[in-house]
């Protein structure tokens, strides 16, 4: 009865592990970040009319990007965080036979974000907002319609 | 013999086995800042021409509102990637350094604006969470 049951655990081992080995066949899970995300918590502190890029610096670090426009000097932020997944069922082909063929669906999501903030000439914040947030979207989403 | 043969020839082996299908990528732009450099900047004295020459030319200038504003910047990329016979992750952490030099009028210096990220990249392989 023991036996059995050593076997039985044994066999259920191997399927499991056999299942997660096909679940996982193929998968490619891609992940490149741009530096860090800065959220409305951390500029909570800024005042229009009074933050300078000093203590702006201070409390975010130094911009990415400073550029000139018509209402005064811009700082921009950027970061980025860009997943992408694939899936190739081929890959399981590849393991017993000497051809198979690729049959990938893929799905990359790229979301550049910025933190825009304007000043006056004596460098003190005018305006200052987020560029459009994406929504937080899953590492792994290889369906691409 | 610090090892017997056959265990040097082991570990060899095992460390093939577990490091087969590892890629590590590093990839930089421009030139890391130099903190002392940096802080050798003073606000009222130092001038245009000393900035160049302590830290170099800049990457980008800024000009507006008569006054300029030197850019230098330096990036960090680092990417491990592990890719097996049937499963492959690919993670890339990329961070900057920005410094600005803002001038006024008569050249001199009168804000810098110091920034380093870098130290934070990682070689990070796992690409879930944050």
């Amino acid at each position: 009865m023991t036996n059995v049951a050593a076997r039985f655990h044994a066999i259920r081992l191997i399927v499991g592990a056999l299942c997660i080995f096909f679940l996982c066949a193929g998968c490619t899970v891609r992940r490149a970040i741009f530096n860090d995300a800065i959220t409305s918590e951390q500029v909570n502190f800024v005042r229009v009319g009074q933050t300078t890029i000093r203590e702006l610096a201070d409390h975010i670090g130094a911009p990415d990007e400073v550029t000139e426009s018509d209402f005064g000097f811009v700082a921009l932020y950027y970061w980025s965080d860009t997943k992408s997944a694939a899936l190739d069922f081929g890959a399981i082909g590849r393991l017993f036979l000497p051809y198979s063929p690729t049959m990938a669906l893929s799905k990359t999501g790229v979301t550049p974000e910025q933190f825009q903030v304007v000043f006056d000439p004596q460098w003190t914040v005018r305006a200052y907002g987020f560029s459009r947030r994406a929504t937080d979207e899953p590492v792994i989403w290889f369906w691409p319609f | 013999m610090l090892f017997p043969k056959p265990l040097a020839g082991i570990i060899l082996i095992l460390a093939l086995v577990l490091t087969q299908g590892c890629i590590v990528t590093r990839g930089t732009v421009g030139e890391p800042l130099q903190d002392d450099a940096i802080s050798a900047i003073k606000k009222g004295t130092t001038t245009m021409a000393e900035v160049i020459s302590m830290i170099g030319a800049p990457d980008r200038i800024v000009r507006g509102n008569e006054r300029e504003i030197f850019h230098y910047y330096y990036y960090d990329g680092k990417s491990p990637a592990m890719l097996l016979l049937i499963l492959n992750f690919i993670r890339m952490d990329v961070k900057s350094d920005n410094l600005y030099v803002f001038f006024d009028r008569n050249g001199i210096a009168e804000e810098v604006i110091y920034g380093k990220r870098t130290g934070r990249t990682q070689f990070k392989l796992w690409p879930f969470g944050d």
